[in-house]
């Protein structure tokens, strides 16, 4: 009976080891994987369960502009690009970047997409951005605005972001201050990671040497569940203007939340672009009630698709016309301004494949990214979708924009952040 | 000779076990590869937490914060201060980091790292048992997360750290995806024997006395205490392994990576697979592994599950699982040959030897 034993244990041990070698093959490999004379084959992954599903509507903005460049006549008179039809491969990821690289393989090695587009999330970029420059495969057009992807491009060549970055954004708002508040005494309130602190970096920078008007930093932990004493201890401070630093969801209603209840209405609330979405608003006026959050203040880079003054652009009736007739059935909210941040990137996106040319490779993709220069209608009126060999931000410009009522009006010039 | 051959079919199973994991890699892609690696990490996981809960019979809500543990020794150990550099990270000068190693070399030393914890944080669940302890761990696998945010000096915080992407190491000829599957694999198997080793033997059957009955087990002479925080610390040991696997196989280690719905999803996968049987494990990793992505697209039917789809799919497939057979899928197995030997359908208890 030992004997059995001894004899299976050394077998087995003997198999595991010794086989790896004799079995191991190299991969061939397909000239530009994903493309076909008549498709595209893209991929990403997105949070459509987990924290932040809220953003989930922007993979199916992405989407529906596809359908619509499939069915449409492209200006080479043929349908989607060239006559290639856009595929785009989505996963859930949950938001968890462990999952993000394990569906990020699947999209490169299984399903074998040309690029990774729009993908969304820092830490989840961070986590797929070694794997996806080792094989080669572009990661374009990300959805996340760290100061990363404009500023590591020559270690990281196959990685290239979108929208204005946290820093360009923080300046933004300290030129805005710098030029029209008159009480001058700053509170910021952020979020304690990368994202919260490229802000405040990038306040600083805008104030350059007027940072003594910051009278009161202070920092939340995504995990916190009360922000009282923090917002309790920047009201002491009677300053006239509150910056927040939030993420959009929770936290945002929260701190709004609290300082009603505090009793504190600063002049000016500013609060970050992630943090100012549509949703966001309606559930923080739901909680503290429209007028507290009037007057509102943030930046935004594109038209603001529930804007009355919109109502008859173009762009925003463009946007219309395709959500009705290509988004998915079962009751799309197209005033949900994240289908319109994905029709937007993905507009860029096949702007992108028309200048990687009829052939695109992997590498035609990424030089195009370097050489961005349109016009995005989908974009606020002057900004330019702009990169060049030593600049990597394709969207820098945005407007201090003010809420009210329901929606968002801009209410500076067209500020450059980079 | 009947009963040497019910004596050798466990060890007859697990070679030819083996031989199918070493011959697998030759009919499989790189993806399939990939995903066959993680079915050993999560084989090497769910079998430390079925020596915990199945075999010592104390529940743990906790075990993904274990794995985290594993998972950032491996980084930081195979990153080395070099290599945390590049971050600005600074750690502390007595965390003995060193200047980075060769990632294989940091799964028996995370392995350690995490039993060592786990043994640790055995002693005190020690005074607590069944929803108490479950509620403990679940503690920890909340706090987890904060704590590596909030230690950023060390664990780079939210931002997280990327490890050196994966490479064969030795100057083996072998492709990294065939050496990664190998290295999980070899441990997954290394691991095995050693956790049925230790539960056939003296110590198994005081970790199942201990569980069917704490009181009649003292009284034959079992010391509760000492083989409960031993259990502990074994099981987060195996975690601690397959945190270092993942994170050599991920390239990346975060907070976020290690929520606390892994450690639910880890004790779901264990029960699913089989408490009190080892092989459950097995079953348990194919399930974690393939369940959730493949609810994302099934195979069979060709429509699109609604968002939260993967966690409904998963939560349904506990559900029914549980209500038809209590023992898991190594339940069922033992059951069916159990049928076979004796030519009648008998349900037997979950709770028995080794399958």
């Amino acid at each position: 009976m030992k004997r059995v034993l001894l004899v299976t244990l050394v077998l087995g041990a003997a198999l595991t080891v010794a086989l790896p070698g004799a079995f191991a093959r190299t991969e061939a490999t397909q000239a530009t994987p994903g493309i076909t004379s008549k498709s595209i084959k893209i991929g990403g992954t997105f949070p459509y369960s987990g924290p932040v599903s809220s953003y989930s509507p922007i993979p199916e903005g992405m989407k529906t502009y596809f359908r619509f460049v499939n069915a449409r006549k492209g200006p080479d008179g043929k349908r989607g690009i060239y006559g290639r039809k856009i595929d785009f491969k989505t996963y859930d990821d949950a938001y968890n970047p462990g999952q993000t690289v394990q569906l990020t393989n699947k999209l490169v090695l299984e399903d074998k997409v040309f690029a990774v587009v729009g993908s969304l999330g820092t830490e989840q970029n961070l986590a797929i951005r070694p794997l996806l420059n080792q094989r080669k495969v572009p990661q374009v057009l990300v959805s996340t605005g760290a100061s990363y992807w404009g500023t590591q491009y020559k270690q990281f060549p196959w990685t290239s972001g979108w929208q204005t970055d946290y820093i360009a954004e923080g300046r933004m708002y300290a030129r805005w201050i710098l030029a029209n508040a008159a009480r001058q005494k700053i509170a910021i309130f952020y979020q304690n990671d990368d994202y919260g602190k490229d802000y405040l970096n990038g306040i600083k920078q805008g104030l350059g040497s007027k940072t003594n008007l910051i009278v009161s930093e202070l920092s939340y932990e995504v995990t916190d569940t009360s922000y009282a004493s923090q917002i309790a201890r920047q009201r002491a401070t009677s300053a006239d203007t509150w910056i927040l630093v939030t993420t959009a969801g929770t936290p945002t209603v929260r701190a709004l939340a609290t300082a009603k209840r505090l009793g504190w209405k600063p002049d000016q609330i500013i609060i970050n672009s992630v943090a100012a979405t549509d949703g966001v608003m309606a559930a923080a006026v739901a909680s503290v009630g429209q007028d507290y959050v009037n007057g509102a203040v943030s930046t935004g880079y594109l038209k603001n698709n529930t804007n009355p003054k919109y109502k008859n652009d173009p762009a925003i009736r463009s946007y219309r016309r395709i959500m009705s007739k290509y988004a998915p059935p079962g009751g799309v909210n197209i005033r949900n301004s994240f289908y319109y941040y994905g029709v937007a990137k993905a507009y860029d996106f096949v702007k992108l494949m028309y200048a990687a040319g009829k052939n695109p490779t992997r590498s035609s993709l990424m030089a195009a990214t370097a050489k961005m220069n349109w016009v995005n209608p989908y974009a606020l009126a002057g900004v330019k979708i702009k990169t060049s060999k030593a600049d990597r931000f394709p969207i820098d410009q945005g407007k201090v924009v003010r809420y009210n009522n329901g929606s968002w009006s801009e209410i500076s010039a067209l500020y450059k952040g980079r | 000779m009947r009963r040497y051959l019910s004596v050798a079919v466990g060890p007859l199973l697990f070679v030819a076990a083996a031989a199918v994991v070493a011959l697998l890699p030759r009919f499989m892609g790189e993806f399939r590869l990939l995903e066959f690696t993680l079915v050993a990490i999560y084989v090497i996981a769910l079998l430390g937490l079925n020596i915990l809960t199945g075999y010592s019979g104390q529940i743990s809500l906790g075990h993904g914060a274990f794995v985290g543990v594993g998972a950032y020794v491996a980084a930081l150990l195979s990153l080395g201060r070099p290599g945390l550099e590049l971050y600005m990270l600074d750690p502390p000068s007595w965390i003995p980091i060193g200047n980075g190693m060769t990632p294989v070399f940091t799964i028996p030393i995370a392995a350690l790292v995490t039993g060592v914890i786990g043994f640790l944080i055995g002693i005190p669940a020690l005074r607590l048992g069944g929803v108490s302890l479950a509620l403990a761990t679940l503690a920890l696998a909340v706090s987890f997360p904060i704590l590596m945010k909030r230690f950023s000096e060390v664990t780079g915080g939210g931002g997280g750290l990327n490890l050196n992407l994966p490479e064969t190491p030795f100057g083996w000829d072998i492709s990294t995806r065939h050496w990664l599957y190998y290295e999980a694999w070899v441990t997954a198997g290394i691991l095995f024997l050693a956790a049925w080793l230790l539960v056939r033997g003296r110590i198994g059957r005081a970790w199942r006395a201990i569980r069917d009955g704490e009181v009649a087990a003292t009284s034959s002479g079992v010391n509760p205490a000492l083989y409960k925080t031993f259990a502990f610390g074994v099981s987060s040991a195996y975690a601690g392994a397959a945190g270092a696997l993942f994170a050599i196989e991920t390239a990346y280690v975060n907070p976020d990576t290690f929520p606390v719905s892994l450690s639910i999803l880890l004790l779901a996968s264990a029960v699913i697979g089989g408490l009190g049987s080892l092989a459950g494990a097995l079953f348990g990793a194919l399930l974690y592994e393939f369940l959730p992505i493949y609810s994302q697209e099934p195979p069979i039917f060709s429509f699109h599950f609604a968002d939260q789809a993967p966690s409904v799919v998963f939560g349904v497939f506990l559900i029914v699982i549980m209500l038809l057979l209590p023992g898991g899928v190594a339940g069922l197995l033992r059951t069916l040959a159990g049928a076979v030997r004796t030519g009648r359908f008998r349900r037997r208890s979950e709770t028995s030897e080794l399958a």
